[in-house]
Order: C-alpha cells, then structure tokens, then sequence
C-alpha cells in the first residue's frame, strides 16, 4: 500500500497520519478520524454534504486528495460548536424547522456558515447563490434560507436571542412549530446514519452488477475473486439457503440474479473484503457468462402477443390489474353534452434522496442475523429475509438507521439480504455504501404512465362519465406496483363525484429499472391526467377552471369512486383556499387575453440570477446611450 | 475510484518539473483535481489507476497574478473564485466575474483553477470564452537538458479539439496571459441543464468599450463555447459593429450571424436558437455593466416581431 506523511490540525487539534494518498479528503474525516458530520452524498461535487473548511475556505472534501491536506487547517462541523453547544446558525435551524431527514444538513449548515463570515450582511438573493452548492430534497429551502436570515440578524443584534429559541406550545401542539427532538443531533453532525456507522473487524462490500437489461446467466465464477488476499467472501444467489425472493406484494426478485438478469444494475455477486478498494479490485476478477435474451422496453410491447415472458410464474407480464366500475358509462357518455378525449405520459424519475443506501449487518453471539439499513419497511423486510435465509423469525433483527432521505425509495429489500449472507459466511460485520450512480442505477423509480382519458360532460360543467385506463411501466420486478396501482385507480378520478366511471390501472413487467414506491404513490400519474382534462374541459366550456370544479367537487354525502360514503369532504375549502393565495384572476381561459394580473405577483418567485454580489456594484450613472 | 501510488507535492517548478519527465506512463498533473476526481468514477473512467500524481497546488512560481502594462499574467495556480473576489482582477478582466459566478460554486471555485479548464479542454469549458476575447496565451515549461525551458502560444491554437491540447510529453502550463481591460463593460451569457452546478450546452463572453461619447462601439469583442468541438471568435461581428452607433437595432442584426457556426454533434436547432439570443444578450449585459439602461422585454420584443 503506498503511503504519504500527513500533518495538519483538525477543529484546532494536530493530527499526524501516514495514509493511503489515493484517500480524499472526505475519506480521511470518515474514516480516519471518524468524523462522520461531513457525508457522501454524490462523490461528484454535486451536492455538497461533504463540505468542510480548509485554511477558511469552504470545500467540497469529496472532490479534494487527502494529501491537499498537509500543512492546513481543518474545521469540521464537529468543530463550529463545542460538545453540547450549538451556534447561531444551528439553533436556528432547530428552531426553523430545516433539518427534516436531516443528511445535508451538515453540509447546509457548514455552506450557511460560509455564508455569514464572507459577508455578514448578506442579503437574501446572496445567500442563496453562495448556498447555490448544497442540495437538499426535503425542505424546498424555504426554512433553511430562512433559518439563515434568522441567524444572521441575532448576530448583527437585529434579533434578540430569543428569536434563536423553538417556538413554544400552548395548549395544543396542533397549530405550533413544534421543535424536532431530532434536530440538535442533525444540526450538529452527530446523528450517525448507516454509512456512518462501523464496527471493529468490519469488512466492506461491493456489488457486480448486470450490464445487460435481459440474459441468462450462464456461469459465474468467482474462484479467482475468492483467492485475492484480503477478500473474505464472495456471495451469490447460490449461497441463498431458504426461500428465495422479496417484494412488498409479490416475491418476485431474488437477492442476487438467480438464473438471470433482468434489468441493467440487478446484483449479480456480492464481494466482502477488508477494504472497499480491495473489493473492488475482486469485482473484476470475477467471471460472468451471460446469453443476452430480448428485451422488453416499453410496457405496451409487454402486452402484445408472443412477447418475451420476463417472469416465468407471469406469462402474460401483467403484474396487476385494478379494475373499478361504478354507474353505467353508456348512460353517462349518452347524456353528455361534450365528450372530450386525450391521453397523458409521465416519465421515470428518481427519489434522490441524498443518503444513498447503506447498511451494515452482522452476526451476534446468539445467532442473530442483524441488518442495520435505513430501511423504510423494517417488520416486512424481517420476515421475508427469515425465509430467504431459513431461520427463525427470532434470529433474524432489523435495526432501522436514521433514513436520509426515502420519498419510497427505500421500501425495496435491495441490498439487505446481500448483507445478511456475507455476515453468515464470514461471522464478520460487514457495511455496504451504494455510490450515487449505483443507486440512481439499482434503486426503484416513479413509475413511468400513460393514460388514455375519456370524459363526458354537460355545458354546465358537470361530469356524466369517465373512462380511464392507466398502463404503467413496472420494470422487471414488482416491488410495490401492485399498491401503486391500486392508489392510482382509487384516486383517479381525483375529488370529484362522478357517477358513471371505468377505471382501469394496469402495471406490466419490462427489462426496465424497476418502479417502486414515491410521494403519492400512483396519485401523481392520475391527478396529472384528471387535473389537465379539468383545465381542458374548462377551457372547451368557457368556464372558470375553479367553478368547474366547485360544480363536481365531493361533498359530505358523496359517494367515492369506489362507493364509500364521505362523511366530511375538504375540497371546497381547499379550492378557495388555493384560489385566493395564487390572486385568480377569475374567468374561462380562454377570455382573460395575453395580459394577466394573476402572474409575477407577490409570493411568486424569480428565477434564479447569479450575481447578487456584484450587482450592487453596477454604477446607477448613465453613461452610455444606446438609440433605440 | 481514484487510486495511485504515489502523490508528490513538488514546491519549485524545476522540482515539479523533474518529477513529470521521470514520471511512469499513465501520470498525471493535479491542480485543483475537480475534474480528474469526479471522472474517476462509475459511467465516466471507471476505476482509474494513475501510477504518480504531481499535485501543482504548492509550486511557488504558479501562484499568483502579475499585471504587467497591458497584460495580465495569470499563474496556473489562480482559481476561479479570485476572478469574482479579487478587486484588481475584477477590474482588469471585467467579464471573468461573471464567468465565475456562473461556474460550479463557491466550493468548487475555490479549488478549480482556470489553467485546469484550459487543459481540460471541454468544448462548453466555461472559461474558454472569455480567455479567447482576452487574447489569451499559454505559457508551457519543459526542462531541457536540466533547465527550464518555455515556449508561448495563443489559447486559440492551443486547444485543438474536445480534451485536446498542444501540450506535450513533459510539458507543464505554467500560466495564462491575458489583455488587461480596464474601463471595458464585459458580459458572460450561459445555459445549461439546470442554474448551479452545471456543464454549458452553450456559452458566450463579451467585451464592450464605448468611445467617450457613450454612443459608438469603440471596441467588440465575442466568443462563443459549446458549440463546436472547440470554442471560437466571433471576429466578423466584431469588425460588424467596430466603430457604429450603438443602436439595438444594430446589436439584433449581428446577433443572426453566428447560429450557422454551430457545428456541434447534438441538439443542433436548440444551440442555433441560443446563440442568436445570447450574443444579444451579451452585448446589453456588458453595455448595462458600463452605465447603459438594461432594454425592456417589450423592446426586445419589438426588435424581433
Ligand atoms: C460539480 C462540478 C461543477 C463544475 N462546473 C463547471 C462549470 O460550471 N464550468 C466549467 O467549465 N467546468 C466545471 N467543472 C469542471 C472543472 O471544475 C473545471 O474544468 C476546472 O476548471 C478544472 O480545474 P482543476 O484545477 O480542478 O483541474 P484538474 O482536475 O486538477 O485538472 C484538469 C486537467 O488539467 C490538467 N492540468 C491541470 N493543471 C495543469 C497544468 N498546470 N499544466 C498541465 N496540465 C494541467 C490535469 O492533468 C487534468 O488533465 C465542474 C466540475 C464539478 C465537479
């Protein structure tokens, strides 16, 4: 291993290390001095979790060689206050409420630091652009920046230091800015998330993935893999001793590819080594014989006749159909006074929470397998790993690590059993940590849509019937399609009262990244489709976008499109509510003109332009003319 | 990942120097390592394995900058956040400011230094634009027979395609010359796949003089990135406008020379439409950083119906 001689102060410490020069600086803090307040979100210079000051200069550690390091001066987040004391800027995003999964908060609080000692002063448009590096997916920002101007006015003596303190409750909590027990922890770095956490003797995983979307496997061998010094094991589908197969309804996807791949990214073979880098080197010693197979790629080819059958307890590839009926769709389109046709697509997206995945397992002395993952299913994920690995329910432990972030993405038993095999095979703990692109590759999405929409209406605006048939691309496994599918039919026809409808949401399995769990679960691809053809509706006649949906809107009384009766409905007060905050201008779409008085106006807001420091520096004088 | 063997942190540049010819093959030089770390990775090089890196961030004789008459020598190790915060830098170079802000944040601006970009040489390289309106030139240093020898080229000639350069086996950018241009109004127009954060589809710098008037183009001067395999000098607007009244009529008329320059491999009509937008756009930025009043959308609008 080579080495480099490394001296420099760490939160006004001396530290004096011989490391391994290929480190980054961020590796160096994590692993070397365990300081684990700066974290990986991205390991790009992306998103700024990993950033640190050096000789007082806010960085980006992920992007700096550790040996950068040598003769500076470090400050960590773990070194702005001291043990038990918060600053100004972390008591007030307590008190904003900013830390929500809380994983780029360090970051964000180091970047608002920054920040405030540059320019003290700095304005809002300001903060924002020097802040401009950190991402966050919880927040919006809005309590973050305004955490920020909070700080930054107590220390100008603007505030008083109450304005640092969390809101108190009164009677109620309803109705409060309750503060965050959590919060001290996050704002200050401490709160360890899974890849935070080691264990002596702990050994590390890397994953060999599919490069291939459909094939069979024909043989791995990992013997080669297995003889490199330092590797502990290598696990695959065959070290599999139970029941293989998991999934939120169906238990369709094995721990590791078994037999085949069946989309770009699936686990083909697990490396346990003593170091990340020696995994990694091991990856490439293993040998994969695939026989590519055809592919599905989009979930209409899915359904055609003599497609390739990607699951073989599935040969049609439907993974699940919801149908719901109510009234007589006939009689409704007969009695309509227009009947309107469109069809609507959502795309793939990415939850991007910015804890990638994570987990750490081992075997205790009593024979527990345990699994430690920011895992957002932990009871279910418990008693499908005990019949993967064929023990009892009381040997087999999930511990649930601090989620940075989930938004669903992390319901899907992608990595645990992994995990769970390797601590078997070597009696050792052993942590994996999914790099970005390894989990914008592997982890589920959102699930691509396209829905064909049929809706009859009378002049007045009222709804006579829908027809709504949703297909929706699940990917190659089926992790939680079917519940998606479900939400997605029992929502379609959104909040209002329609009385003859036939829904259908059907999800097909493709050679595709699987689709899973994400905010709103099957509700966005609905609402998307039935919000537009209100607007549309509204639009063809010539009606307020908002009266034509007080006209069908659900009311106590009303009967849902899957025949409950509601006891109370909030639409109403929703629609007012919406139409009075976003200044509605009120009338049909189609007569306001090109001018309107509802846009740009106060509460909405400007599109970023950089700059904000130096544009104050721009004379006022005119001194140029420029003829018009 | 990035791994090596070994990782030197030379001070003098003989030493650096020294250190590169003797280096194995596979190598590499170090500034700032925003590139080098980030393409380490899974989709871009994969795992790389560089046998020596020579980390230049220490060699005395590439710090700083030196305004020398009406040049400015940049060393190879000034990074971009100095051309935002440096007020002699900001003064002399007056569309870098804008360029930087524009480029990564105020981390990355920290470590990444303008040399870094040069070599790198993406064709949407941010700082390639204005270091060709600045009439940049590049200062190489190779030992020859234990000493140290430089030769100079301009900017232009030195980048000859996507990640190519004139640099040779051995050689070492040592720094970037460039116009000193006081009084000048400069601009830096740029767009990409988000706000922060983000790689130019298409960018442009400017440099505007007025004469003492305020109502004639003393002097032009334009470039463009990202739309070809290496950025380019929009010199047949400049001559254009050289010397006329300044008239936004004028300013959207040279603005629909450059889109059948766009000779990049993708999104050809996206970056055609761009570009005419943007060389407008620059001459009013770096005119309402002299003074000028900033045009309305209605007259812009006006201008093209
Ligand atoms: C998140 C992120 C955002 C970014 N945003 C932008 C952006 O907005 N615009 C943009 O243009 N770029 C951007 N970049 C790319 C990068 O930051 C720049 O290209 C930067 O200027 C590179 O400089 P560096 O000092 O970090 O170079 P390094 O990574 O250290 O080196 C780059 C190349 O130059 C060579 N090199 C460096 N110094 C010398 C020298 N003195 N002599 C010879 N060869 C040398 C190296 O060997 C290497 O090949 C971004 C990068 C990241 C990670």
């Amino acid at each position: 291993m080579p080495e480099f001689d490394i001296d420099f102060t760490v939160n006004g410490r001396p530290v004096s290390r011989r490391i391994d020069p290929s480190l980054r600086l961020l590796d160096l803090l994590r692993e070397g001095l365990a300081l684990t307040g700066a974290k990986e979100g991205c390991g790009a210079g992306e998103c700024g979790t990993c950033s640190v000051f050096i000789d007082g200069k806010l960085v980006k550690s992920c992007l700096m060689p550790a040996a950068k390091a040598q003769g500076a001066s470090i400050e960590t987040v773990e070194g702005l206050a001291r043990p038990g004391e918060l600053t100004p800027v972390q008591k007030a995003f307590h008190r904003t409420g900013a830390s929500q999964c809380g994983y780029c908060i360090p970051g964000m609080v180091m970047a608002a630091t920054s920040a405030l000692r540059e320019n003290p002063d700095a304005g809002l448009e300001e903060l924002k652009e020097r802040m401009g590096g950190n991402i966050c997916r919880c927040t919006g920002y809005t309590k973050i920046i305004e955490a920020v101007e909070i700080a930054r006015d107590v220390v100008a003596g603007k505030l008083p230091q109450t304005a640092l303190d969390p809101e108190g409750v009164g009677a109620s909590w309803i109705g409060h800015n309750t503060a965050r027990l959590d919060a001290p922890s996050k704002v200050s770095g401490r709160l360890a998330y899974a890849g935070d956490m080691v264990m002596p003797g702990m050994l590390h995983m890397q994953v060999l993935r599919s490069p291939h979307a459909h094939a069979r496997i024909v043989r791995i061998d990992t013997s080669e893999a297995e003889a490199l010094p330092g590797v502990a094991c290598v696990v695959t589908a065959d070290d599999v001793p139970g029941e293989d197969g998991f999934g939120v309804f169906v238990h369709d996807q094995p721990v590791m590819a078994r037999g085949k791949v069946r989309h770009v990214g699936e686990a083909v073979a697990a490396v346990a080594a003593e170091s990340v880098r020696i995994a990694r080197e091991a990856l490439k010693l293993i040998r994969v014989e695939y026989e590519e197979l055809p592919g599905l790629y989009d979930p209409e080819d899915a359904l055609k006749p003599g497609a390739p059958v990607i699951h073989d307890y599935c040969p049609d590839n439907v993974v699940k159909h919801i149908p719901v009926r109510k009234g007589d769709i006939e009689a409704g389109f007969a009695a309509a006074d227009v009947i309107i046709e469109d069809e609507f697509a959502t795309q793939q997206v990415e939850h991007a929470y910015l804890e990638p995945e994570a987990g750490l397992a081992y075997v205790d002395h009593d024979d527990v397998v345990t699994v430690i993952s920011p895992s957002q299913n932990i009871t279910h994920h418990r008693h499908m790993l005990a019949d993967i690995l064929a023990r009892p329910i009381n040997k087999v432990r999930f511990i649930m690590s601090p989620v940075g972030g989930g938004f669903g993405g992390k319901e899907d038993m992608i990595y645990q059993g992994m995990l769970a095999l390797a601590a078997l095979k070597t009696h050792r703990p052993i942590r994996l940590i999914f790099t970005r692109e390894e989990s914008i590759a592997c982890s589920a999405k959102r699930h691509p849509s396209r829905t064909r929409y049929r809706m009859g209406l009378t002049n007045d605006g009222r709804i006579t019937a829908i027809e709504f048939s949703l297909l929706a691309d699940g990917g190659a496994y089926g992790m939680s399609s079917e519940g998606v599918m479900r939400k997605a039919a029992i929502l379609s026809c959104g909040p209002y009262e329609v009385d003859n409808l036939k829904v259908d949401t059907k999800v097909v399995y493709t050679n595709n990244t699987p689709s899973g769990a994400f905010r709103t679960f099957g509700g966005m691809q609905a609402q998307f489709a039935t919000e537009s053809m209100m607007d549309i509706a509204a639009e063809r006649l010539g009606l307020d976008p908002f009266e034509i949906r007080r006209r069908n809107m659900m009311r106590a009384g009303s009967l849902t499109h899957t025949q409950q009766k509601l006891n109370s409905a909030a639409i109403d007060r929703v629609l007012d509510a919406a139409e009075a905050s976003s200044g509605w201008e009120p009338g049909a779409p189609t007569v306001r003109g090109s001018t309107r008085g509802d846009l740009a106006g106060p509460g909405t807001r400007q599109p970023c332009t950089l700059g904000a420091r130096f544009a104050t520096a721009g004379a006022d004088i005119e001194t140029v003319k420029v003829a018009s | 990942m990035l791994t090596c063997d070994t990782y030197l942190m030379p001070t003098r540049l003989g030493e650096a120097l020294h250190a590169w010819s003797e280096a194995p093959a596979g190598s590499r030089l170090v500034a700032g390592a925003t590139d080098i770390l980030p393409y380490a990775r899974e989709g871009r090089g994969g795992d790389v394995h560089l046998p020596t890196m020579i980390d230049l961030s220490r060699v005395a004789e590439l710090q700083g900058y030196e305004v020398r008459g009406n040049r400015v020598r940049l060393g190879a190790n000034v990074v971009y956040q100095q051309f935002l915060e440096d007020p002699t830098l900001v003064r002399l170079l007056p569309n870098m400011p804008s360029c930087a802000v524009w480029f990564a944040d105020d981390q990355i601006r920290q470590q990444a230094t303008l040399v870094g970009n040069l070599v790198n040489a993406s064709p949407a390289g941010d700082g390639l634009p204005p270091v060709l309106t600045l009439n940049g030139e590049i200062e190489l240093a190779r030992l020859e027979s234990g000493q140290i020898a430089t030769r100079t080229m301009p900017v232009a000639d030195f980048i000859t395609g996507p990640g190519r350069t004139e640099l040779r086996d051995g050689e070492i950018a040592t720094a970037v010359t460039v116009d000193a241009m006081e009084g000048y109004g400069g601009s830096f127009q740029k767009v990409g796949m988000r706000r922060s954060l983000v790689i130019s589809a298409v960018c442009c710098a400017a440099l505007v003089k007025t004469d003492p008037s305020g109502r004639i183009f003393e002097d032009v001067r334009l470039a463009l990135g990202g739309i070809g395999p290496r950025p380019i000098r929009l010199y047949d607007i400049e001559d254009m406008l050289r010397g006329q009244e300044m008239t936004r009529e004028l300013v959207a008329r040279a603005s629909l020379l450059p889109a059948d320059r766009v000779a990049s491999r993708s999104r050809v009509a996206y970056r055609r439409a761009v570009v005419s937008g943007f060389i407008e756009a620059a001459i009013e930025d770096a005119l309402v950083a002299l003074g000028a009043p900033k045009p309305t959308p209605e007259q812009r609008e006006a201008l093209h119906a």
